[in-house]
């Protein structure tokens, strides 16, 4: 980290710690509190929201989950702080995964709605069982005891603090982790995700869980803090604040989280006392103006685009000024707050001064020594593996889409060490064939071979992990992370450290991170985009792309490798370039399986082609002879007749 | 409204920049549920004792000092009510507190108050427990001039009971404290008469399908009603009664005199009975001024208070208070708590005249003689009883031996 | 046995509404691919309205296609101001939190509008029940069984006869495709945005003078027509009438056998069953998303 970042940090820090010092009003400090809570619940939210880009409309569930779980043991058993705040962690966490496990199976807007279900069901269960939560009469709850020492209001205080910037630790570690890597790339391009070892599903409900698991913490906290919990504070209100929190602080951002935070908690507080609002909606009013002056100055944007962000700052100190109590209209408040941060500051407030002040978000560099030790030799040579010549076997595969037969009883054997081309006209059935391999479609029926197992039936990350990698003929890399985090997706598998590694840095997750750094740059080398490192990856070249994908493919270790149209929308020279890595890549022993429409390279890479025509094999053999075959000329320029 | 607060907040600060003297304003707090299906007691208890601080305001203040209304709207919630207690205490450094109306809400907020020792009158809520919520400790903060449930439970008894003649009665409360300590109320007054409720059933707030619980009653043969509830779900039973083509009396808390209970039941709430300890008819001058005052700064709609006790308590609530800072000569927590407890001069309410309505034990300035019985009747609230109104002319004051006469029987 | 049929008769009327709330999810995520997360406030705003309009004298039947004008005009609105600009830039659940705020938006202008007390519709029919296989029936529940099974048979055959309804199926198929055609699918998203709000609107003056009329009455009736909606297929009109009835009986047995806290909980539980189990519901169509 940065020494400025750093110094800081660390004055934040202390800044935080001396507060209840400074002003020794409880009301005050329970405020700051407060926030810190909700601060440690949205750490966790913006993984779900921001990162793998879910909408959870059931963290307010959540969070009352770990508020009761910690409020029921203290109420029934008396139980001590330090085994009522890991049991409400595991509690939530656990009710994260019973939710996830169902609910992300489906995506979008379903899971939204389960959610939303969800919180409600929470809700009416606590209300409803109250032998065990004396319902609506809610529990009330006493400062934790430590070490035999009842805390006061500035302890406690003191421990909500330290543990917020635990959990802050903790969130920055895991998004920096390959971890975090997974998180993003799922949401970048699920199909890749999945096709590099990545099970989307898998990892969507890591997040859930995660993210369950800090609102259960910051319930726990929430409850001895409040001194008094009942189920109706965690209701549909609550949890719309949350999601507001997290998109108007800014996503994928901790600051962003805690300024979210710091508003949902001011702004209701905010509306109740009329006079205080009016003064702070003027100034916000001037501050909006200030930035827009500032960023058109700049050239940042345009007064059009200023123009609603500046006219609607105003009009609401107007109508501050004009109605009479505010507290009325705090839902649409909310709301219209709401709307505007979906359309004008989709990067959050974080992002809106970032862009605003050009302040890029700051990107992992990488040491030129990194760069220049790395082994342009970093592809692995293929292991032999068990079995004869065949690497990849299919018979008779069948793929059906209701009366249509993309595939119709295709054979297809794939030996070790060649580079097998895949030809045939528009929608002969070539990709289709490629989905099959990969996982992506199931095969109506028939059956496939690999390293002495089946295929058929097993996830494309199941698959992605035993040895079969891809690219795409539509690229689908992950935009927003850099070249060498996108080969480090691909790297994902070379990782056995666990959360609990990652979130405490032991020896086996900094010698693997380096390990896959390294490797990272290796690939990239091997294929001649070392200097591309630290670009993200939609900012470079079409080309460029293109290899980038075999460098994240190659990052399996795969035997075979599937290519999908590599060449199309290249020029001559990128050609040529995409030729010779594909022969080096056939120099490490790996399989390579190429869908190709330029007939000048299948012509020269290929051992054996393989002609499809809707759906079925029309040919195979040598390139020259297939290249004279008549039906294969038939296929492509259509018969005589 | 927001002109008499403007108004407020100008005097104040004309008093404070004008007077020599310290003048800062008084600052009372006031909490109520002023949004939710509470809110017609809140809104009301607000109007009384926003009704109460400009007469005084406006006759010299307190000690020479304008009294400064803090409003928050609580929802009936009681981990709000928890928060702006809080806020009272700690920002807004109120001298005393008054309202609640929801059961729950005052007994999670009261501890706030009780601990900085600034004392509470407690306007309408009427669980028992709350002016007992802190017996043990050597002072109580906790005042409360409404009528509380260990009178109005036994009074609902009676009339079933006793006075009716219902053998078969079923027992309909809400989830939250008030309904369920309401609740345990009527079945020990139950007891106390040999009788077993025949259905005991429960319903949420915002339910609005009673079907499953009056079903059940009906089945077990009730003849009889009694409720502990508030308005909304209240008119649910009674449409839902109707609907079942059941009808039988519904006699339960005064909360049964809720404009939306009155308003949503229709002609299903006819003949419902409740406890009042103010019914809106100028039965006195007293009270007349106090109604048209009402009616004139507050403009409800038909003329109709939406709940006339909240109103008329609330108002009251005030006066007592000032009277015990005058008779304290500070706002003082400590000195306004004991001078409450041994008021001297009688103060003159609506609801009663209040002639030492505490001691340092007994914090509840109504007793079982003042309230009387009121009957809905074409959508509004009239006495149950015509004895009772003939009598009304004269004030019944508070009178211990009556709370006993009235577990005794 | 007469307490289980007039269960069964409450859930069953009980479910009609929860069906045609439901259909209205069915049209736009059928068009759209998008669901209006406010679709409870259309209700809402339906039965307010048409509680001011017979308060003004309406007629109670002259007041419903009153009130259905309304319902098309406020959804358009919302596929105006939440659906549209979100589609726009492209952002990919942005349209969630967009018909959320502008769903609590609506809720709270009706809270300051009508007052957050809960009102008292009055009942175009007599109130007192009728008497049939033993159990006590309102006239009103009637209606809203009749109504809502009108109402969804008027829609469907729309779509399946009038040229502006191929136009609405043409644009689900294929909107790009459609497009090409010379079909607005803008308008005909917007189209289906309206005609799903009426359908609310129209489901809230019915279940009105069954329930209390309040601010706040939609929010919990749309998350279980949407439970319906999932339960039944999003995509199948038969599987929408069969959830909501057994949503509806579930619901009513539930808080009579179990106890009335808990009735909410199996439409919800049984959501999660279903999508754990057959994401597309019990009636409808698995899709295969091709790469």
């Amino acid at each position: 980290m940065k020494t400025s970042h750093l110094l800081l940090a660390i004055a934040g820090v202390a800044a935080l710690l001396l507060f209840p010092i400074g002003i020794d009003n409880p009301y005050y400090i329970h405020l700051l509190e407060t926030i810190m809570i909700y601060a440690i619940l949205l750490f966790g939210l913006d993984i779900v929201v921001g990162y793998t880009g879910q909408v959870s409309l059931g963290h307010a569930g959540l969070f009352g989950l770990g508020a009761y779980a910690a409020g029921v043991l203290v109420f029934k058993l008396s139980a001590p702080f330090w085994i009522t705040v890991p049991f409400a962690i595991l509690f939530t966490a656990g009710f994260g995964a019973l939710l996830a496990l169902p609910a992300l199976r489906v995506s979008g807007p379903y899971l939204a709605m389960v959610t939303l279900a969800f919180g409600t069901i929470i809700q009416i269960l606590i209300n409803e069982m109250d032998f065990l939560t004396d319902g609506p009469m809610g529990i009330k709850l006493e400062k934790p005891m430590l070490f035999g020492h009842k805390l006061d209001d500035r302890e406690y205080y003191w421990v909500v603090a330290l543990l917020m910037v635990l959990a802050l630790v903790v969130v920055h570690r895991i998004l920096r982790s390959h971890l975090g890597r997974a998180f993003e790339a799922l949401r970048g391009s699920p199909v890749a995700s999945d096709c590099m070892g990545v099970s989307v599903y898998r990892y969507k409900v890591y997040a859930f869980v995660i993210s369950a698991g800090f609102a259960g913490l910051a319930g726990c906290l929430y409850a001895y803090s409040e001194q008094y919990i009942s189920p109706n504070s965690y209701n549909f209100e609550l949890t719309v604040l949350f999601l507001l929190a997290v998109i108007m602080g800014g996503r994928k951002s901790r600051i962003g989280a805690m300024l979210g935070a710091t508003i949902i908690v001011l702004l209701p507080k905010l509306l109740d006392d009329v006079v205080l609002f009016r003064y702070v909606s003027v100034a916000l009013a001037v501050l909006v103006l200030a930035t827009a002056v500032v960023a058109v100055r700049r050239q940042r944007a345009t007064p059009a685009q200023m123009a609603i962000p500046v006219v609607g700052s105003i009009a609401l100190a107007g109508l501050a000024f004009w109605l009479d109590a505010m507290t009325d209209w705090r839902l649409s408040i909310f709301g219209v707050i709401m709307l505007f941060v979906i359309y004008y500051l989709q990067d959050g407030i974080v992002g809106f001064v970032q862009k605003a002040l050009n302040l890029r978000p700051p990107v992992a560099t990488v040491a030129a020594a990194d760069v220049d030790a790395a082994s342009a030799d970093a592809v692995s040579t293929a292991a032999p593996g068990g079995g004869g010549e065949d690497v990849l076997e299919a018979s008779g595969v069948l793929m059906q889409f209701g009366g249509l037969k993309a595939l119709n009883n295709v054979d297809l054997r794939i030996r070790r060490g060649t580079i097998h081309g895949l030809i045939g006209p528009n929608g002969s059935g070539k990709s289709t064939m490629m989905n099959v391999l990969t996982g992506i479609y199931v095969p109506t029926a028939g059956a496939i071979a690999f390293g002495g197992r089946s295929l058929v039936g097993r996830t494309a990350a199941d698959i992605a992990l035993s040895g079969i990698a891809r690219t795409f003929q539509n690229v689908q890399l992950f935009g927003e992370m850099t070249a060498l985090q996108n080969v480090q997706v691909g790297l994902h598998h070379s990782f056995a450290s666990n959360l609990l590694d990652v979130a405490v840095s032991t020896p086996r997750y900094r010698r693997e991170s380096a390990a896959a750094v390294q490797r990272g740059l290796g690939l990239l080398k091997f294929v001649g985009l070392e200097s591309f490192a630290t670009e993200e990856a939609r900012n470079l070249p079409y080309g460029k792309q293109r290899l980038l994908e075999i460098a994240r493919a190659l990052a399996l270790d795969p035997q075979l490798l599937l290519l999908d149209e590599p060449a199309a929308g290249l020029t001559a020279p990128d050609i040529k370039e995409l030729l010779a890595i594909i022969r080096k890549i056939r120099e490490h022993g790996v399989t390579v399986i190429l869908i190709e429409h330029h007939m000048d390279v299948v012509m020269s890479m290929c051992d054996t082609v393989s002609v499809l025509d809707f759906g079925q094999k029309i040919a195979e053999g040598e390139p020259a002879k297939v290249q004279a075959d008549e039906k294969v000329i038939e296929a492509y320029l259509g018969g005589s007749t | 409204m927001a002109f008499r607060f403007k108004l407020l907040a100008l005097t104040s600060a004309l008093a404070l920049s004008t007077a020599a003297f310290a003048a800062d304003p008084i600052k009372i707090g006031v909490d109520g549920p002023f949004t939710g299906g509470s809110s017609s007691m809140g809104v009301s208890m607000r109007d009384g004792v926003r009704l109460a601080t400009e007469e005084i305001n406006k006759s010299g203040g307190v000690l020479g000092r304008q009294i400064q209304l803090v409003e928050r709207d609580d929802e009936a919630k009681n981990e709000r009510g928890v928060q702006i207690a809080q806020e009272f205490v700690n920002k807004e450094k109120v001298v005393a507190a008054v309202g609640y109306i929801n059961t729950g809400v005052a007994l999670a907020s009261q501890r706030f108050f009780q601990d900085a020792k600034i004392p509470v009158l407690n306007n309408v809520a009427t669980g028992s427990v709350i002016t007992h919520q802190f017996d043990k400790d050597p002072d109580n903060y906790v005042f409360r001039n409404a009528a509380h449930d260990s009178i109005q439970a036994p009074m609902i008894v009676e009339e079933a009971i006793t006075r009716r003649g219902y053998k078969k009665v079923a027992i309909l409360a809400d989830s939250t404290n008030y309904g369920q300590l309401g609740r345990e109320d009527l079945e020990r007054a139950l007891k106390n008469k040999g009788i077993t409720p025949v259905a005991v059933e429960k319903f949420n707030i915002k339910d609005v399908d009673m079907t499953a619980q009056l079903l059940k009653s009906k089945e077990a043969g009730a003849e009889a009603v009694l409720t502990y509830g508030i308005g909304p779900e209240l008119a649910q039973i009674a449409n839902g009664m109707t609907k079942l083509g059941w009808k039988v009396p519904i006699i339960g808390s005064w909360t049964l005199a809720m404009a939306n209970f009155i308003d949503n039941a229709g002609p299903g709430g006819d003949g419902a009975r409740m406890p009042q300890t103010f019914i809106q008819e100028p039965t006195t001058p007293k009270r007349k001024a106090f109604i048209d005052a009402f009616l004139a700064k507050f403009k409800p709609k038909n003329n109709r208070m939406d709940s006339p006790v909240s109103a008329a308590q609330g108002y009251d609530s005030v006066y007592l208070l000032a009277a015990a800072m005058k008779q304290a000569g500070s706002t003082d927590g400590p000195k306004v708590k004991a001078a409450l407890e041994d008021l001297q001069a009688p103060v003159d309410g609506v609801v009663t005249t209040y002639n030492k309505p505490f001691t340092k034990t007994d914090h509840d300035a109504i007793t079982a003689n003042i309230p009387v019985f009121g009957e809905v009747k074409a959508g509004r609230v009239v006495f149950a009883n015509p004895d009772d109104q003939k009598s009304a002319g004269t004030v019944r004051m508070k009178d211990v031996a009556a709370n006993d006469a009235l577990l005794k029987n | 046995m007469q307490i289980l049929t007039q269960l069964i008769f409450s859930g069953i009327a009980l479910g009609m509404i929860y069906a045609v709330i439901a259909f209205g999810y069915q049209l736009t995520f059928a068009t759209s691919d998008t669901l209006n997360f406010g679709q409870g406030n259309a209700l809402m705003l339906g039965a307010m309205v048409g509680l001011t309009l017979v308060n003004f004298g309406l007629n109670y039947w002259l007041m419903i296609p009153l009130v259905c004008l309304f319902g098309a005009f406020q959804g358009a609105v919302v596929e105006r101001i939440a659906v549209r600009p979100a589609i726009k830039i492209k952002s990919e659940f942005g349209w969630i939190m967009s018909t959320i705020a502008l769903g609590i938006i609506f809720t709270n202008v009706a809270e300051n509008v009508w007052g957050r007390d809960d009102l008292k519709f009055p009942s175009p029919l007599p109130e007192s029940p009728l008497h049939f296989l033993g159990a006590n029936v309102l006239p009103m529940e009637i209606l809203v069984v009749i109504g809502a099974l009108l109402m969804m048979l008027a829609v469907e055959l729309f779509n399946r006869r009038s040229i502006y309804g191929k136009a609405v199926v043409a644009t689900f198929n294929d909107r790009d495709a459609a497009k090409l055609m010379g079909i607005n699918t803008g308008l005909v998203i917007t189209f289906s945005y309206a005609l799903s709000s009426m359908t609310a609107a129209f489901a809230g003056v019915l279940i009105a003078p069954l329930t209390l009329t309040g601010a706040s009455m939609g929010a919990v009736l749309g998350l279980k027509a949407f439970a319906v909606a999932i339960i039944g297929g999003l995509t199948s009109g038969m599987g929408i009438v069969v959830g909501g009835i057994i949503l509806g009986i579930a619901e009513t047995t539930t808080g009579f056998y179990l106890s009335t806290g808990y009735k909410d909980v199996p439409g919800l539980v049984l959501l999660l069953i279903v999508l754990a189990i057959r994401p597309s519901g019990l009636f409808g169509k698995a899709a295969i998303k091709k790469v």
